[in-house]
């Protein structure tokens, strides 16, 4: 009984959290003006399914083009971050030079500065630099991202936790710094490295405030800003803007997949202290 | 310091430089011109052209009644997410804390809203909310009505608008704090709660006893870190409601970002920057005190 109980409760609960999800899927598979027409169980049983808003979402919201735009910033934020916040990570953990409590304090300070409170200035800055408008604008939407407070904060910890005899078998072996670094150091931290990507490249996959400040053109797009143009320039297609959100979606499934493993294999507090 | 490790702290500027130039530049130097800024007067259109102003911009952007009303928001918003998504994430926390295959699944089914994109989700949400008109509604009014309620046009009710705005935010975050509190549960001693089962401790007592207070340090920094996650509310508001209607879910980076681009007043912006600035420092404050103290 009690077991039963537990049961229901659950599906319940879980029905909460899935069915937006799902008629977010249905509702991109029915004709548009069906979309609000009928009830849950008319949109997912009455058949009549179709992929017509796929097409026209496709077109409109430039998806292909949008997609790579997308691909591309999370990638060099993602990839080019991991080299640039282990590299400084690491030289936190194990090099000792005049200054480091020092410099440490300041990226600790950085911790809480989040994009919000810097769009303005980080826009001029960015201007300054002639990142804006045209292809230049990829630069502009990726650069400033790429190195992260958090990032050397969270893969220092790590570092920290690599038995140090690890490395003093290697510098009697005559390894170079740059040969412990990656010879020894990177791999013994590769769940927090795939942590670290993963937790980006979700993050920026994301990113709605900067690309809406930046990526003015329409070439340099990305999905998120394709999507609410859908949804914000008349005509309003529901079907279209539905299954426009599906296609930014699935690139992310397979991450999820990953990020499930590391984020319960990692203690998040490890950040703490 | 032996002599491998002299040898080695040589090339730790070669370690640190790519880091550090790009924080200087997009990090270090944007906020301390923030702060510049927001003592200056300048424009969009002529920033060569920039005069001392005091605090004139700050004591402007304080009485603004927008950005009045979007503090006034933001503030509300974090008072109804932050204690809902803490209990609720615990709560889940606590009840797929169980190793078998089907609580897993459970937990995939919580975390999934956390990795969908929160532009998808608010748009997507935005049309759950849809009110009913004739033969067409949304999904939740659909659902209303089915269990003979009255339909409601929950982000066009300035009454309602935040509230669902709210809502939506803490069941796309819960899933993430649940994760920590798991992570956290880990940690507590299963000698400790089979030793107050034996003594006939109810599971409730347990929980309160025992649990909770072993958690104390996760709990301390999952407010912290959804308070500070309240604060930069944004997505939402500009793609659900336009922060409407009127101001009642207008944010505080809503302001801030109509200040720069819709009134092109950049001082008054970067004035109002430094103090959701201040805000976030003031947060984590709090949250280096409630942690230091646990240390002592």
């Amino acid at each position: 009984m009690k077991r039963a109980l537990q049961w229901v409760a659950s599906a319940v609960v879980a029905a909460v959290f899935l069915a937006p999800l799902l008629w977010l899927l249905a509702a991109s598979l029915v004709p548009t003006d069906q979309v609000f027409r009928g009830g849950w169980a008319r949109l997912f049983f009455d058949g009549g399914w179709t992929l017509t808003n796929y097409a026209s979402a496709w077109r409109r919201a430039a998806l292909a083009r949008s997609l790579a735009v997308s691909i591309f910033q999370a990638t060099v934020i993602g990839g080019l971050g991991l080299v640039v916040n282990s590299l400084a990570a690491y030289a936190f953990a194990r090099l000792r030079f005049r200054g480091r409590e020092a410099l440490f304090a300041v990226v600790v300070a950085l911790l809480i500065l989040p994009i919000e409170v810097l769009v303005v200035p980080l826009l001029l800055t960015v201007r300054g630099l002639g990142l804006t408008g045209g292809a230049t604008a990829l630069a502009g939407l990726t650069l400033p991202f790429v190195a992260k407070a958090f990032n050397v904060y969270f893969l220092r910890q790590h570092f920290l936790s690599v038995p140090r005899e690890l490395e003093e078998a290697g510098a009697l072996d005559g390894a170079s710094s740059w040969r412990q670094f990656w010879d020894i150091a990177l791999p013994s931290v590769r769940p927090a490295l795939v942590t670290v990507l993963v937790l980006d490249l979700l993050m920026h996959w994301g990113d709605f405030l900067w690309p809406l400040v930046i990526s003015t053109r329409a070439e340099t797009r990305t999905v998120q800003l394709g999507l609410a143009s859908l949804f914000t320039e008349p005509p309003i297609d529901w079907g279209a803007i539905m299954a426009c959100a599906v296609v930014t979606t699935l690139p992310v499934i397979g991450l999820f997949r990953v990020l499930e493993r590391f984020v319960v294999a990692t203690d998040p507090r490890a950040g703490l202290r | 310091m032996t002599s491998w490790e002299r040898s080695y702290a040589r090339s730790a500027p070669w370690f640190l430089l790519p880091a550090a130039v790009l924080l200087g530049v997009f990090v270090v130097v944007p906020t301390l011109h923030a702060l510049y800024l927001s003592f200056h007067q300048i424009d969009l259109l002529s920033l060569d052209r920039q005069r001392w102003s005091g605090v004139s911009q700050y004591a402007a952007v304080l009485s603004d009644p927008r950005f009045r009303r979007a503090f006034a928001n933001t503030a509300l918003f974090a008072l109804l997410v932050v204690p809902t998504q803490t209990v609720v994430s615990f709560a889940l926390a606590l009840w797929v804390n169980r190793p078998e295959a089907p609580w897993r699944a459970l937990r995939t089914v919580f975390f999934a809203p956390t990795v969908v994109a929160m532009p998808v989700l608010a748009i997507l949400w935005t049309l759950l909310y849809q009110p009913a008109s004739g033969s067409d509604a949304g999904p939740i009014n659909r659902v209303l009505l089915g269990l003979g309620l009255p339909a409601h046009a929950w982000l066009r009710d300035p009454r309602t608008s935040l509230l669902a705005v709210a809502a939506m935010s803490v069941w796309q975050g819960v899933g993430l704090q649940m994760m920590i509190f798991l992570a956290g549960l880990k940690a507590v001693p299963p000698a400790q709660l089979e030793a107050a089962k034996l003594d006939g401790a109810s599971a409730w007592q347990r929980t309160w006893h025992i649990t909770i207070p072993a958690l104390r340090n996760t709990f301390v920094f999952v407010l912290s870190v959804t308070s500070i996650f309240a604060f930069r509310l944004f997505v939402q508001p500009y793609l659900m409601t336009r922060g409407g209607p009127g101001n009642s879910s207008v944010s505080l980076v809503e302001a801030i970002y109509e200040m720069t681009f819709v009134a092109q007043d950049l001082g008054m912006a970067c004035a109002a920057s430094m103090l959701l600035l201040v805000t976030l420092c003031v947060l984590t404050a709090l949250q280096r005190l409630a942690l230091a103290e646990v240390r002592e």
